[in-house]
């Protein structure tokens, strides 16, 4: 009897014990995540939201409004842009160097130096690397002066503030700050590749690029994917280097989502419009994490 | 199809390490040739070597009469199986075997036709659109072979392609590959440490020990004749018993007993007087070893020796034994140290001998069956 119930007593222990090690965690989560997104989803159906205290139903007034401004599908564009470019760089790039330092053809320690050069962006923060670049992109800054010198531009350009140049500048900027996360993985997936697989190929009489597209690139092809599916997602969502450098501007040039919402919310203190904009990039970004797990899955 | 033929191959490393010394071999064509030593005798560097895959020092290589020395792997029309198989695991069995072809730009129906021959042949057929993930290690090593064979090249360097295989299996693939190479007839070399896989398999085999070729020979004459105490300890399994004795006459003293040869040992080693007086090293296989109470025994001298332990196999037992002589050790690194505690020989008994362990018995020795070795060169006398 006394046994039985000690038993029972034991395998209730059992069942409950790893929720309570994970309550911890999901309280936090909930606290800090679900809580305010609710929040602000609740936000987006009010009128006046944070700023009354009995805001009224809005129903979808707030979305409507973001779907009738041009500067939120110019937003849309820029943020597309500014993400597509960037991960397609951030991966040819990256692969272009683990590539490098990955082949026995270089020298160790050149190729230790270069490891270190290579991975420097990463080390910087958002704010320093937006600082780096304003200097560098100055009218009177280095990159113009090479390029004056060079003779491939004939007056000074203002990279940061021309309509023309802006959103590529910052796309630049956000390539060199972003490139060593790929490097490292692919490197570390170029490591795991067995030698076997190309001494057979070289018997087998492959060249170098037949190498790369029949074994390499099939091999790292799951870190590829998984890299730019989370690249894709934390792109999408740049904030603080776009409004160091040019803070949305010239004339809405670099406008992106995140700037957009924030402009909304603390600029025309318009917050239930915000709210509207941020649920709209959480809906992109839950659709493009979706795909990530779904992938991640499959695999 | 083509003779291989190795003239003083050196391999240095940058560390002035020699790994291989002064390697002459001739593979005829059509034959099975087997490397085989202990781990780090330098067999895997030698077939790579010969692939392109490993720079020569020096020396020559021709493969089918063609100086291939500066030549890259592709180019000397070899093809190699490894230990691992290195089938890409993103490709399908049809296109692993296929890879070479499509390399060289061969047309798609010629593809097709070629593989699909070499899978009948390897009863790869109805495996050829899966994944070599989902294989078993039998049909991957299978695979392994079809890429191989879709060259048809000159010669075949298989390195260690049985080691990934548990016990059963690679008896069964030991036999396919052995037929299969009779079959194609293109000259093999084969990299093994399994000196069964040597022995079973290999028209010849060659014997390396630190980078230097110990013997080349048949299996039967490595086992019978070999040249030194190396190779005697190393093939053969359980190992050759190797002993310090000393020559006093017509008798073998070691430590408390003594062993009356045969005037035949001598007539057919004439050196073997000049050991008269002195230490010499001898050398008797465990089935050379009886139990004297035993039929089989009966006729030998017999020398006092102790059990320390039995596995019995069924058909024999492994009896391990103690007796009171010095061992000497052949230099195979990889030798299990089964002498360890109380043991220092190993017989192979019918399975009739009720020897017990702990038994102090009298053992039989079939001293017609000795090997004599110097004590300083362990050279064969």
């Amino acid at each position: 009897m006394n046994r039985q119930k000690r038993s029972r007593h034991h395998r209730l222990k059992r069942a409950v014990a790893p929720y309570l090690y994970l309550s911890p965690s999901l309280v936090i989560i909930g606290l800090l995540m679900l809580l305010p997104m609710v929040t602000v989803i609740g936000y987006s159906f009010q009128n006046s939201a944070v700023l009354r205290r009995d805001p009224s139903f809005a129903g979808l007034k707030h979305y409507q409004a973001i779907f009738a401004d041009p500067v939120f599908w110019a937003s849309l564009w820029h943020t597309l842009y500014f993400t597509c470019m960037s991960v397609v760089f951030h991966m040819t790039i990256g692969m272009i160097f683990a590539l490098m330092l990955n082949s026995d053809r270089i020298n160790p320690t050149l190729r230790n130096i270069l490891r270190v050069l290579y991975i420097l962006p990463w080390l910087f923060t958002a704010v320093i690397i937006a600082v780096i670049w304003r200097l560098l992109l100055e009218p009177n800054g280095v990159v113009n002066s090479i390029l004056m010198q060079l003779g491939l531009i004939g007056s000074k350009i203002e990279w940061f503030s021309s309509p023309e140049t802006a959103l590529h500048a910052v796309t630049f900027a956000n390539i060199w700050a972003g490139y060593p996360l790929f490097m490292v993985s692919l490197l570390a997936g170029l490591q795991g590749i067995p030698k076997d697989f190309y001494e057979a190929a070289d018997i087998d009489g492959a060249k170098a690029y037949q190498k790369l597209i029949f074994i390499t690139i099939p091999q790292l092809m799951p870190i590829i994917i998984s890299i730019s599916l989370l690249d894709f997602i934390w792109t999408m969502q740049v904030f603080p280097l776009i409004w160091i450098t040019t803070g949305g501007g010239p004339i809405y040039s670099t406008e992106v989502l995140s700037t957009y919402t924030y402009k909304l919310a603390f600029s025309s203190y318009n917050l239930s419009q915000a709210a509207a904009s941020a649920v709209i990039i959480l809906l992109i970004s839950l659709g493009l994490t979706l795909f990530y797990i779904r992938y991640q899955k499959a695999r | 199809m083509a003779e291989v033929i190795l003239e003083n191959i050196c391999k240095t490393y940058g560390n002035n390490f020699r790994a291989i010394d002064q390697l002459n071999l001739l593979v005829e064509d059509g034959e099975f040739l087997i490397l085989v030593g202990p781990s780090g005798c330098g067999k895997s560097t030698a077939l790579r070597m010969i692939a392109g895959l490993e720079d020569i020092t020096s020396g020559s290589l021709r493969i089918g009469g063609v100086d291939v020395v500066d030549m890259p792997p592709k180019d000397r029309d070899i093809a190699m199986v490894f230990q691992s198989y290195a089938l890409y695991p993103h490709m399908t069995v049809f296109e692993n075997i296929a890879f070479s072809m499509r390399l060289a730009g061969k047309p798609k129906a010629e593809r097709k036709k070629r593989v699909d021959e070499i899978a009948k042949t390897l009863q790869l057929t109805s495996l050829l659109d899966s994944k070599p993930a989902n294989l078993s290690g039998g049909q991957r090593q299978r695979v392994a072979m079809g890429r191989a064979m879709v060259r048809e090249p000159a010669a075949f360097l298989m390195d260690e392609p049985l080691s990934n295989l548990d016990a059963k299996l690679r008896v069964q693939m030991r036999a396919e590959i052995t037929s299969l190479q009779k079959q194609l007839g293109v000259t093999t070399i084969y990299v093994t440490h399994d000196q069964i896989e040597a022995m079973t398999m290999g028209d010849r085999v060659a014997v390396l020990k630190g980078g230097v070729l110990q013997q080349v020979d048949t299996p039967k004459r490595l086992y019978e004749s070999p040249v030194n105490a190396f190779v005697a300890g190393f093939i053969g399994s359980p190992s050759m018993n190797l002993f310090e004795g000393t020559l006093t006459g017509d008798e073998l003293t070691a430590s408390t007993f003594a062993i009356r040869l045969q005037d035949a040992a001598f007539v057919r080693r004439p050196g073997l007087r000049s050991y008269e007086g002195r230490k010499v090293v001898f050398g008797i296989r465990p089935e050379d070893l009886y139990d004297s109470s035993l039929e089989s025994g009966r006729k030998y001298q017999t020398i006092p020796a102790k059990v320390t332990s039995i596995e019995e196999l069924g058909s024999e037992h492994i009896v391990h034994l103690n007796i009171d002589a010095v061992r000497v050790d052949s230099g195979d690194p990889d030798a299990v140290d089964d002498f360890g505690l109380a043991s220092n020989a190993v017989a192979r008994f019918e399975p009739a001998s009720a020897v017990h362990s702990g038994a102090e018995i009298r053992l039989a020795v079939d001293d017609a069956k000795f090997h004599f070795f110097d004590p300083e060169t362990h050279l064969a006398i």
